[in-house]
């Protein structure tokens, strides 16, 4: 007898309310532009979090602008992207310290090949068209010069 | 979910929300008995297990009788008549929540089946929710043979089949006694 397979999916949609430093840094997003803010100590923090991670004090002073390229401190080869990932073909997910900024961003490289992809490489934004104020309105970081 | 309101949001505001999607996709083997419901479903063919000690029958079938705690196998498997009488409902006045794709009320029934067998949430077509009443006695709609599937059936389905039954239909007949299913009301 033939197996019958059955297929459930199960959906749970909701929007989460951003408050004022993921509310800037996506409207940085939106308007093509990475944004860190200022730990108390004089770092830039990016992405921007809401606390000082060393003090724990709340961060909410104003952000600054960081980028547009950065440095590839560490990443992964995706050599089979699931649907839900970024890209639909093979490409890294990396750490990348833009400059200015003193931590990593996790992002994605889209580096054409394993091979393309070292630590230490330069990489650029590469932006969609239409953004809408989201972390992947930035599409992939590619590797400086390579436009 | 877009509305009038959102569509008039100013693009260089700052942006105040983000949409979270979350979904889980999974899949799963129908068990035997379930797979056999299913396969007589797309002969058009409504089946159930009786129970071999108190005589219920089981659509879709169990594999076992939860009340006698005994099995039932294939041995125990009758085929059900496909017209019966509604010995219950609920109407449904849809809430427009995200994937609901339903917009006007409709009604669920449940169905005492003739020579035994009991289905619930089964679909009422052709009669004006406020006109739903028990004792109607109905028929089954089967999907046309093009159409008729039954993806939507699951391990723990209760007997609903929207990919292969339609729904049910009026015969004509006149109402049903309540004797006839004043017990039997689920
Ligand atoms: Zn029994």
């Amino acid at each position: 007898m033939q197996e019958r397979l059955t297929t459930h999916t199960i959906e749970f949609p909701y929007t989460r309310t951003l408050g004022p430093v993921y509310s800037a840094f996506l409207t940085g997003m939106r308007d093509g532009q990475v944004l860190g803010i200022k730990s108390r100590d004089g770092r830039v923090l990016c992405p921007p979090t809401e606390w000082d991670p060393t003090t724990g004090d709340a961060l909410d002073g104003d952000l600054v602008p960081v980028g547009p390229g950065g440095v590839v401190t560490t990443w992964a080869w995706v050599t089979e992207p699931s649907r839900k990932h970024p890209l639909d073909h093979p490409f890294a997910f990396a750490l990348i310290k833009l400059d200015g900024a003193d931590t990593g961003l996790l992002h994605v490289v889209d580096a054409g090949g394993i091979d393309s992809m070292q630590t230490g490489m330069r990489v650029v934004p590469r932006w969609k068209q239409e953004r809408i104020g989201h972390i992947t309105d930035l599409e992939a970081f590619v590797p400086e010069g390579s436009k | 979910m877009t509305d009038a309101k959102q569509d008039e949001v100013d693009p260089n505001a700052p942006v105040a929300g983000m949409d979270f999607f979350m979904q889980l996709e999974y899949h799963e083997l129908l068990c035997p008995v379930v797979r056999e419901f299913a396969d007589a479903l797309m002969d058009k063919r409504l089946i159930g297990h009786r129970c071999p000690q108190c005589g219920l029958v089981y659509s879709p079938p169990r594999g076992y009788c939860p009340i006698c705690v005994v099995p039932t196998t294939k041995a125990d498997e009758i085929e059900l008549a496909t017209r019966g009488i509604v010995t219950n409902y609920t109407v449904v006045t849809p809430v427009q929540y995200y994937g609901q794709e339903e917009t006007e009320p409709f009604a669920k029934v449940s169905l005492q089946l003739d020579g035994g067998g009991n289905l619930s949430l089964q679909d009422l077509l052709e009669v004006p929710v406020e006109q739903v009443h028990p004792g109607m006695r109905v028929e089954v709609v089967w999907a046309p043979d093009s159409e008729r599937k039954v993806d939507d059936i699951t391990n723990r389905s209760w007997g609903t089949a929207e990919g292969a039954i339609q729904g049910w239909k009026p015969t004509g007949e006149p109402d049903a006694s309540p004797d006839d299913y004043s017990d039997k009301v689920f």
